[in-house]
Formats: structure tokens, sequence, C-alpha cells
């Protein structure tokens, strides 16, 4: 046999002649897109996904049609390309085409609704196994502070748990803080640092964002300095969250993890005043601002001057930042403004400085309420008093200082953008409330302080792109609290900030990616799909009694045990699919850009039906490849399955579609193995 | 003197009555000398069942539209030889130009031979070819048989148009000593019809056709794949394939000379998509009908994966013409593209529907009005659907476009299999496209991800579109996905199903937009747009109509205007029809 030349995408190649256009490929390293191909069986041509086109048959002239590299043989001098406007369109719609008749989790609801996109069915599951450092390992890859994030995440994670169709969600968040705990104990696990690149970036603040930017970009071998205003490192975490939530230690402990990194770590460095941006950008390959949100929005009411009227970030900051040295309030009567966490972690702080009287001004309902669910009522058992339906008016004073609030009384009308019925105030009518301390946790905004070049929105915030969060500047990126939409929760900044190292370490790299959703397909599970699942009881996290903790700061959950933390782990329903890692169908379909739903129509029923030996079979993700069929008859020589109906809701079944044919099964599970989704999954460990 | 009344017998003549004729005549002749014969379809369905009456073998004249009851003054006439007494039976001469504009040569003997009778046959010419190519003297050669064929530029008359003789060689030059040839008799295509009528009223040009493919390739057997619905055309060959095996005209020694060539007959099992050759290979080995990748084609690795040549039934029945009268003169018909005649099926709001073989080169305009004597009712012509699902629609402005493969693609339609629907203003185009795309939905086999997953798209926007809940960019995307599906799809049926979308498209794209965003049927045929409304100024208040209405939707009382409840109206059309007035409009 001859050698013969040609080209794929622009890469000359060479192969024996006689090969097909994917032989040919995969003998050069190259691989070009395919489903329904497997060496072991004859060519099929059923995915359309390896398509090429030939833009030169080696004699001047084009192929015209779309060849499928499969089946179509390379010819001497063949130009082929598979990145051509045609090819990625026809491929595009085959992806778009099978995705919009595929019913499957690529992954869990949990990893799909956790702003950082952490793997949480999968941490989840090496926990149900006791393996806390692989826990770890996997929760690192997206969150560098998961025993500080397990702790004070509002986990939306667990919102939407779907073990709550079931009876409630799993406890996910305190099951990753109890594996960080564990890990932190001993044998910690240690990412690897990439050789050095020599590239310098500079992180200006460390809170999460801050620390999780660098984190990455650090194991990516780039020297990296973070640059902190503040005493310490940690940020919101440490000067916003009381220690009754977060211990100090704890987060002490996992910033240490981050600095052994190599990562450099400045502390009481404030921009705009010992360093400038443009020093900064002058120094550093890359700048990352991840400032943060450290100003309380004002109410706007008269009496906001006087004394005794305080932010809530102002007042979380001087407990914490009081070095042991907390504010007594005893006696004092104290106002929170506000139904967030913010106002949540300042009123629970106020008891425990030794408030007598301590209130929630809130212009809703308690069902209106930002704030957890669990903080609200934690807050009341420690002897916090509400006030809904009422907003701030004026702010009395007598001789400069606060006495007294006027409210203003609200009823509930119609709903608002935000789907909550909008407080409206009923005219004339107020109430007044003696107070000594009024704190404002109605919001959080940025201080601009040596920002002068960067642009910002019209809320003030600093104008990031949502794709690369490159500011005006180049080479500046901003993530975090001080950023487009403002201030949000502390996993938001961390996932932000994940995108972005990716985003700085590909530009630091030479060609900048910009960050892209991924694509995943998702499937509607309703209670009734779950009604057979057993109900097993969610682990409730022990707490202190209120009247012990509402005296302290020390930590109100008294935490796990392991054999609690497994046995609540192994409630997990596991919802992403068990291929994903291994899904040739989903690495594809992220290639590119898709949009499956632009053809959203029927479906074909994605019924699960259990072989007769140890393999379970999901139509919903079967892409009739037919490569179960045909590996079943060609190689293992049984042709035990066969497809059943035509066009549309053709379907895998035994052959001729008589159930008893899978008797003869031998159970060689060559089929499950050639599967390129999901769709057949062997169950072994359930035989 | 001898006397002949044919009967036409095809499905067609069938279904319409003539074997009660049959049997009507049958007595009234048993003690003469007159023969009843069963013959197949001459192509002229609106006037069946069809009785033509022979005289010394020469059509004396031609009954139409004859029923049982008329048996006895037929009768009475042929025996008398007084033709008068059914005068009025007598076809008209303006329908009689509808055979006398036509060139006949695939269909040179249907409904003039007994299809079940060898002897008739030979006696117009059959077996005649297959004779000299095999006879010792001046026999001809498989090569000077393809020779021949390439002469006559006959192209494959199934649909793709490719040149026969291409593949005859192809077949011929691979190799390997074991060959087949296998006719492609699956006809599939909504609207078409001349194979059947081929096999059913003159197998043997079909048999004599194979033979000399057969001859050409080298193959040892012959394979008829017919599709199941067509039990008549099965019978008929059956039989023929055994009187022809007893003339020793199929089998060992093929009239005493060294060729030898099996038959048989192989019944489909109903999928569409085993019209494409080679799911049609995968339907004979047995296995479930799925178009293989192309290449290797048949010609290399067919049936068995052995070298088989495959074609449809009318371009074989072209074949023994041919080599009687030559290469040059099926070549001098035609234009310079497409050679020979072509045949076509005429149906839908035509007046005179049935088969028409006309010499390529005419205009749709001819075969439409010429011959089809015009649109129904004299209603406006809107366009005429060429192709069946893998093909085209084609306007009034392009009525004059000449018959030919090339000129009808540049119109968007194709040739086809000769399937040519004709549709008047009363039809919606958008509902076309949408029948084509049910069809082709329904047909996918469901092997590749195109047309499985991309026809059900294509079908489930159309349905929107056609109840009233298109969106805007449903067009646009209908073309992205019509166009992608035409280049990723694996066989001729998925990368053609997108072709009465795209060329109603190119022709009717208002129609479409008049659907989304008007939410409007200009056709008034789409229920889901239609509005009844009863004009108050016109309704006398008979209360007909509500009594008529099926779903009780109109109410009034008497003398009183009636209005119509929009909410429960199924828009059958019953009130229009009931109402004397005309009171009632559609909107």
């Amino acid at each position: 046999m001859s050698q013969i030349q040609f080209s794929i995408n622009g890469i000359p190649c060479t192969c024996e002649e006689g090969l097909t256009i994917l032989q040919a490929a995969k003998e050069n390293g190259i691989e070009i897109p395919n489903l329904c191909n497997d060496e072991s069986v004859r060519v099929y041509g059923a995915c359309g996904l390896c398509a090429v086109e030939v833009t030169d048959d080696g004699r001047g002239k084009p192929v015209p049609k779309l060849l499928r590299a499969c089946s179509a043989k390379v010819m001497p001098g063949y130009v082929i390309r598979f990145d051509t406007n045609r090819v990625l369109q026809s491929r595009k719609i085959a992806l778009e085409l099978l995705m919009s008749d595929h019913t499957g989790d690529c992954r869990g609801p949990c990893q799909l609704n956790c702003p950082a996109g952490t793997d949480c069915q999968g941490y989840v599951k090496k926990i149900a196994q006791g393996d806390f450092h692989g826990a770890v390992e996997l929760i690192k890859e997206k969150v560098p502070l998961p025993a500080a994030i397990g702790r004070v995440c509002p986990h939306p994670c667990e919102q939407n748990c779907r073990r709550r169709l079931v009876e409630s969600p799993i406890s996910i968040a305190f099951l990753k803080a109890h594996a960080a705990d564990r890990d932190l104990e001993k044998d910690t696990y240690r990412p690897a640092v990439a050789a050095e690149t020599g590239k310098k970036v500079a992180v200006v603040g460390g809170g999460p964002a801050g620390l999780t930017a660098a984190y990455y970009l650090r194991q990516k071998g780039h020297a990296v300095t973070i640059l902190d205003a503040s005493a310490k490192m940690g940020g919101m975490l440490r000067y916003g969250i009381p220690a009754y939530r977060l211990p100090k230690d704890v987060l002490d402990r996992e910033i240490a993890e981050i600095a052994q990194l190599g990562v450099e770590m400045k502390q009481n460095v404030r921009l705009g005043k010992d360093v400038t941006l443009e020093q900064l950008r002058g120094e550093y390959d890359a700048v990352i601002l991840a400032t943060g949100a450290w100003s309380s929005m004002n109410m706007r009411v008269p009496g906001e001057d006087l004394e005794g009227v305080v932010g809530g970030i102002q007042f979380l900051h001087d407990i914490s930042s009081g070095e042991g040295e907390i504010p007594d309030l005893t006696g004092k009567k104290v106002a929170v403004c506000g139904g967030g966490n913010t106002a949540m972690d300042a009123c629970r702080s106020a008891i425990r400085c030794g408030a007598d009287e301590v209130y929630v001004i809130y212009r809703r309902t308690r069902g209106e309420m930002p704030a957890e669910d669990i903080e609200i009522e934690e807050s009341m058992e420690e002897g916090v008093s509400y006030k809904f339906l009422t907003n701030p008016a004026e702010i009395i004073g007598e001789n400069g200082r606060v006495k007294q609030m006027k409210l203003q009384v609200m009823e509930l009308g119609e709903p608002d953008a935000s789907g909550r019925r909008s407080p409206v105030a009923v005219e004339g009518k107020f109430e007044y409330l003696d107070v000594n301390l009024v704190i404002m946790a109605i919001g959080q905004r940025l201080n601009p302080e040596g920002l002068d070049q960067v642009t910002l929105t019209r809320k003030g915030t600093i104008e990031a792109d949502e794709a690369t969060y490159l500011t005006n500047l180049p080479n500046v990126y901003a993530i975090g609290d001080a950023t487009n939409r403002g201030a949000s929760i502390a996993i938001e900044a961390i996932g932000e900030a994940g995108r972005c190292a990716k985003v700085v370490d590909s530009a630091l790299c030479g060609e900048m990616k910009a960050f892209r959703a991924p694509y995943y397909s998702t499937k509607t599970v309703t209670a009734e799909n779950l009604a057979d699942r057993e109900k097993q009881p969610r682990c409730e996290m022990p707490t202190r009694p209120a009247e012990e903790r509402r005296k302290d700061f020390a930590p109100v959950n008294l935490g796990f045990t392991d054999e609690a933390v497994q046995q609540e782990a192994k409630r997990c329903l596991e919802c992403g699919c068990h291929d994903y890692a291994d899904c040739k169908l989903i690495r594809y379909a992220n290639q590119q850009e898709i949009h499956p739903e632009r053809f959203d129509g029927v479906k074909n029923a994605a019924e699960t039906e259990r072989r007769l030996v140890c393999i379970e079979r999901n139509n919903g993700k079967c892409i009739l490849c037919s490569l179960c069929v045909r590996v079943c008859d060609e190689v293992a020589k049984q042709g035990i399955l066969g497809l059943v109906g035509r066009g549309f809701p053709t379907v895998v079944k035994p052959e001729f579609n008589k159930p008893e044919t899978i008797l003869v099964c031998k159970d060689c599970m060559k089929c499950a193995e050639a599967c390129p989704t999901g769709a057949l999954r062997i169950l072994i460990d359930k035989k | 003197m001898s006397i002949r009344i044919a009967v036409g017998q095809g499905s067609c003549g069938i279904a319409a009555g003539a074997q009660k004729i049959c049997s009507a005549l049958e007595p009234l002749f048993c003690q003469s000398d007159i023969t009843i014969d069963t013959v197949g379809c001459i192509g002229m369905c609106w006037l069946e069942p069809i009785v033509d009456i022979y005289e010394n073998e020469a059509l004396k004249c031609r009954l139409v539209q004859v029923k049982a009851s008329d048996a006895e003054r037929i009768a009475e006439a042929v025996k008398s030889g007084d033709m008068a007494a059914v005068a009025d039976l007598m076809i008209t001469p303006e329908d009689n130009s509808f055979l006398e504009k036509q060139t006949r040569i695939a269909l040179r003997n249907c409904g003039i031979i007994n299809p079940d009778s060898l002897e008739s046959a030979k006696a117009a010419g059959g077996y005649s070819a297959i004779g000299r190519i095999l006879s010792a003297e001046n026999g001809m050669t498989p090569e000077e048989v393809i020779e021949c064929i390439k002469v006559s530029g006959l192209a494959g008359r199934g649909g793709a148009g490719f040149p026969t003789w291409f593949k005859w060689n192809a077949a011929r030059q691979s190799p390997g000593e074991e060959k087949y040839l296998i006719c492609n008799a699956d006809e599939g295509d909504p609207g078409a019809f001349m194979d059947r009528a081929v096999i059913e009223s003159d197998p043997h040009t079909l048999i004599e056709g194979m033979l000399i493919g057969a001859y050409a390739i080298g193959a040892q057997e012959a394979i008829v794949y017919v599709r199941a619905e067509y039990p008549l055309a099965i019978r008929r060959l059956e039989h023929a394939i055994a009187e022809a095996r007893e003339a020793g005209l199929i089998g060992k020694n093929i009239m005493g000379s060294d060729f030898s060539c099996e038959f048989r007959i192989k019944a489909g099992a109903g999928a569409f998509v085993c019209g494409e050759e080679t799911a049609l290979i995968e339907s004979l080995q047995g296995q479930r009908g799925m178009p293989r990748l192309k290449p290797p084609f048949p010609a290399a690795a067919g049936y068995w994966y052995k070298p088989s040549n495959i074609n449809n039934v009318e371009t074989y029945a072209n074949v023994a013409w041919i080599i009687n009268n030559g290469g040059e003169a099926f070549a001098a018909m035609g234009t310079e593209d497409s050679k020979g005649t072509k045949v076509f099926a005429l149906t839908g709001k035509i007046k005179r529907g049935g088969l028409v073989e006309i010499p390529m080169g005419k205009t749709l305009r001819e075969v439409i009005f010429d011959i089809g004597g015009g649109i129904r009712e004299d209603k406006a012509f809107k366009a005429v659907q060429m192709g069946g699902p893998s093909g085209g629609c084609i306007p009034e402005a392009l009525l004059d476009t000449v018959i030919d493969y090339k000129k009808l693609a540049a119109t968007g339609a194709i040739m086809g299999s000769g399937g040519m629907v004709v549709m008047d203003e009363s039809t919606c185009m958008v509902s076309m496209a949408k029948f084509f795309l049910d069809f082709t939905a329904k047909e996918s086999c469901g092997k590749c991800v195109h047309c499985r997953i991309g026809t059900k798209r294509l079908q489930e926007i159309l349905t929107r579109i056609v109840s009233g809940e298109g969106k805007e960019g449903d067009i646009e995307l209908l073309e992205e996905l019509c166009l992608a599906v035409r280049d990723g799809a694996l066989c001729g049926l998925g990368q053609t199903a997108p072709n009465p979308v795209l060329s109603t498209l190119r022709y009717f794209r208002d129609e479409f937009e008049a659907h989304i965003r008007d939410k409007k049927c200009p056709a008034h045929s789409c229920t889901d747009l239609l509005h009844y409304k009863i004009q108050p100024e016109s309704c006398k208040g008979c209360t007909l109509c509500s009594k008529k209405c099926p779903v009780s939707a109109i109410s009034g009382t008497v003398k009183n205007p009636h209005t119509i409840d929009q909410n429960v109206c199924i828009r059958c059309g019953q009130c229009i029809a009931t109402c004397k007035f005309g009171a009632i409009t559609v909107e």
C-alpha cells in the first residue's frame, strides 16, 4: 500500500491508501466528531456528525456534497475541512436535533443551580463513601473555601435539590463543610501548581472572589499577589459574617491553604491610597479588581446623620475587627432596617452584644423576606422582634443622638417585577419606636476609591464584560460584589472568580477564551415521578440552645458526626447522568454553541427499562446510533437487539419486539460499553 | 371477421366495476365466437370502466364509463354491427385526444394486450428484442447492448435520472461472477402509478427489459421488488414469469443460447424508503429496510454485497423498444439533455387525470391543459407538484417550462417518478407542504438524525403554522432546517424531503406569511384559521343552518338573523352548503 498525502483543517497528513477519512484523521491524531462509528462494526453513517467538506479533491475541484468521514475514503491531495461554516452548521443542526429529542439531566439541579457549578452530586457521593479528601478535591475544582462556604452559603443547591420533592433536600452545604473540616484536620488536599509561567497577576481584594481567582491562577503557574485593604484576608467572609456562623479559625486555615500554594498576600494596602491602579497595571500582566461593596446604602430618610445610626456592614465589621473587643449594647434598644442576610447577621449580633430589645424593621411580611428562613427562625429564638409592614420614615433625635424612629405603616399591593407583592404606604398611618441604635441593612454599594479610570455602571458598580470580565481598561478585570449587578452571595463571587481565572489564564497564555455557559440537557421531574422513593428524613443540624448561644459569638451549629454525614449523603437521588464524563454527545454539544430549544417539539417517551441482566436502558438518552444493536449482532454475534418502528418513534428493543429474545443474552455488556451516551447503564453493583 | 371485446381490468378498471361488466357480458356471448378479453389499463382514469371493441384486431370503438347495466345493449350493438345504439357510451373526440396527443413506448401495450397471455404479448412484438440479441447469427454482445442504451440516452425513470448505460456498464465492469439485476417496483410516491399500470397491463415487456439488462451486466438472477400493496401486479407478474419460464424465456439457456437467468418476485412490506435502492437491497436481504451509505454503490457492492444493478419498472419497459428500434430512434425524441419519452401520472384537480406518456421537451402547460384538459370546474390553476414527496411545486408563471431533467430541476421541482399533482386555487400551499412532510416524517426509516428528527421538526413547524400558531421567525427556521436536512441526510428520502417546503417557500412565501402574521389562510383551506360568519342583512332566519349544524354552533330564532359561536364551530362548511340565501361567508 502506498502512502498518500492530504490535509485536514489545514494540517498536512499522510496515511495508507484505502482508509476512510475518519480513520485517516485518527491516524494523524485528529478527532473528527462522530457518535455512531466504531471500528468493531460495519460503517453505519447515521449520526451525521462526522460530515466533512472536501474543498479540493486533489484535482482542483471541490466535492459538492458533504462527505461522511466514516465512509468516504481519503484520496490523494484531498483538502478536507471539518471547520467550515457549512460543516459547523450541519453538525450544529444535528446536535440541536438530537438534543431536542433528548430527555435527561446531564447534571443534577444542585450543580446547575450552584453559581460556581460545583459538582454537588459528585462530592456528596464521595462523602457517602466516606471519602472526605476525595470530596474536597472535587469541591476545590470550583470552590477553594469549602469549610467557610459550607457554613455560610444560602445553598441554592439545596433549594433546588430534587429530594425536596420526596421529603426534604439533602443537607448539601453542611456536608461540604464537614468534609472540608475533616480534610483540614490532616492529610489536607493540596492541588498541584504548574511550572512558573513568569506572568504576574495582581488581585485587588482578598475576599472570596479575590482568594478564588488567586487560587486558580496560582495553580496555572502565574505569580499572584493579593492586595487587601484590611488587616487580614477574607473580606466579607471575615468582616461581614459573624463568628457564630463562621469561626475565624476555620477561615484562617482555608486561607492558609491558598497561601501555601505560593500566593503572595499583602495586607493593609488600599487602592487609591497606598497604591494606584496605574502602578499595578505597570507592574503586573493582569489586574483583577475584587474590591467588594463595603458601603451600606442610605435609607434616604431624615435623621440618618444622627449619632447612633450605622450601616449594617460597618456594624458587623466593627464587631469582627475588634480583635475580641465586642461593643456593649447592654440596656440598648436596637432597630435593624432590612430583611436580608446582612440584617439577620446584624440583629443576631446585636443580641449577642447584649442589647435589651432588637427589632427588625421590614416593609413587607416574613414571606417576602430575602433572608434565609433558618436565620429568621433562629433570630426569633434568640429574642429578635419583628416589625413587619413598617418602613422607616424618619429617625428622630435628641441632642444629636437617635431617640426614636417614625415608622410608616405599609400594606401589600400588586406583585412587582420580582413577583413579590410590593409594599404600599397606608396613608397617614405611622408608628413610633423608641431606639438607641439604628442599623441600616438595606443594601451595599461600592466605594469607588482609586477607580477613577474605570467605567462604572449607572448603579455605581464596575462595568465588567459578562464573558471576559474585562473592564474598559486592557488587562484589567473585575469580579464579585464590586461589579455589574452589585453585591450578592459569596458563592456567586467565587463562581465568577473561577471563570475569570480561566479567562485571565487563557489571555496570559496568548489567546483569550471568553466564558461560554456550558450546554446541559435537563428534564422536568415532578413529585409524582418520585412517588416510589422511600422517604428518609433529612439529618437536621444540632444547634446550641438559643438561651445559651445568644450570649456569645461561638458557633451556633454543633456539627454532624461522620456517620450522620454519610447517612445523609446516601439520600442523594443521583439526578445527574452517570455517564457525563464519558458522554460523547455532551462533549460535542459543548464544542460549539447550540440552541436546541429552537426545535422544541414532541419528545419520545423517556422510560427506563431494566434489561434482564444488569443493564438499565434509558430511552430518553438514546440517540439511536444503533451501536448496541450492531455490536450485539456483529461483535457478540447474538443479534438480540433490533430497531422497532419507523421514523421518529423508532426505538431499540429486543429484536422484532419480542421480549423473550433477551433471555439468550450472555451478559457480555458489550452494548453498554459501546453506547456513546448514558442510555445504557451497567448496574453491576445492584445485581 | 374476428371481434374481440376488451375490458380494461387494471386495478383502476376493476375498482370502477370492470369485473361486473365482464360477468354481465360473458353469458351474452357464450354462444358466439366473439371473445371477451381482459386487458390492462389504458391510463384514462376518469373514463373507467372502459370497453374496447376490436374488429380484426383494429379498434372499432371505445366505450367509456360503462356500467354492468349497459351490457345487453352493448351485446346487441356488437352482434348487429350497428354501434349507434351505444353512441352515448362512445368516447368523445375531446377525451380521445388525451391518447392521440401521447407517444407511447413504455405504455405501448398497456390496455391493448392481455397481460395474462404470453401469446398476446408476443403478437405485440414481445421478446423479439431479446430474441434478436441472443440470435446465433446477428446477435448482440453485452457491450453492444450497453452501447445501444448509451446511444438512446435512456436515464433512470425512477426519479434520479441517472444514465442507465452507465449503471449497466459499471455493474458489468465490476469484478465477480455472481451478479444481480433488480427491478425497483416499490412505487411509493403518492400520486404515481405508472409502474403498477405497466406490470398489471404488460408484464412481459418488463420481463424482457430485465432479461436484456441481465444479459448486459452478466447477471444470473433477476429480482422484481414489488410493493405488497400491488396484489394484482404481483399475481399477473407471477403468471407472466411462469408462462415465460415454460416457454424457455426464463431459466437455463434462454432461447437456446448460453444466457441463463432466473427470475423471482419479492413483495415489499410497505416502507416508502425501500424505494431507495440501498434500503431496497437491505430489505431484499431480509434486513430492516434502511439505506446504506454510498459509496460503495450497488454496481460494486449491492445485493449480498455483489455487483448489482437496479432500475425501475418504467426504465426497463423502454429497453426492448430501444433494442428493436435503435438507440437513435429513442434519442431522436426529447431535448438535448433528456431523451425519449416519460410517463406522467396526472392527478389532482385536473379534468382528465391518468397516465400520460409524452416525449421529453413538451411543456407542462401542454400536458396539463392540452392533454389533461385543464382544471376541474374551470377553477384557476395554482401549481403542479412534480416528483411527489421528493419534488417541488411549479407555479403558473413557470408552466411553459420544458419537460427535461435539468429544466425541471432548475424550478426546484424534479422529474421524479412522474407524479404530477395539479392544484387549483382552493389548495393551501402550506398545507400541501405539510402533507408531504407528514408523509416523509412517517416514512423516514429512523436511521439518520437529520431525517428522523429533522423531518419531524419540519412537520411540527408546518403544523403550527397551519393551525394559526406560527411564530415570527418560523419561515427562516424552516429554511435553515430544510437546507441542513438536505445537506445532512443519509439517503435520497431525507435529502429530498425538504423540497416541497423549499419550493413552496420559493413560490408561495406570501401564503406562509399570511398564515403566520395575519393568521389567515388565503386558500380558505386551513380550518383552524377560518371564521364562518352569518351576514345579518342576508340571513332570513330560516333556521335550516342551525338544524344542519352537527355541533349546534348556530343559534337564533325564526325569522331573525342567526349567529355562529366561533368557539363551538368546527368549520365543516355544512351551513354554507345549506344556506339558500348565501348569507354565510368564510374569512
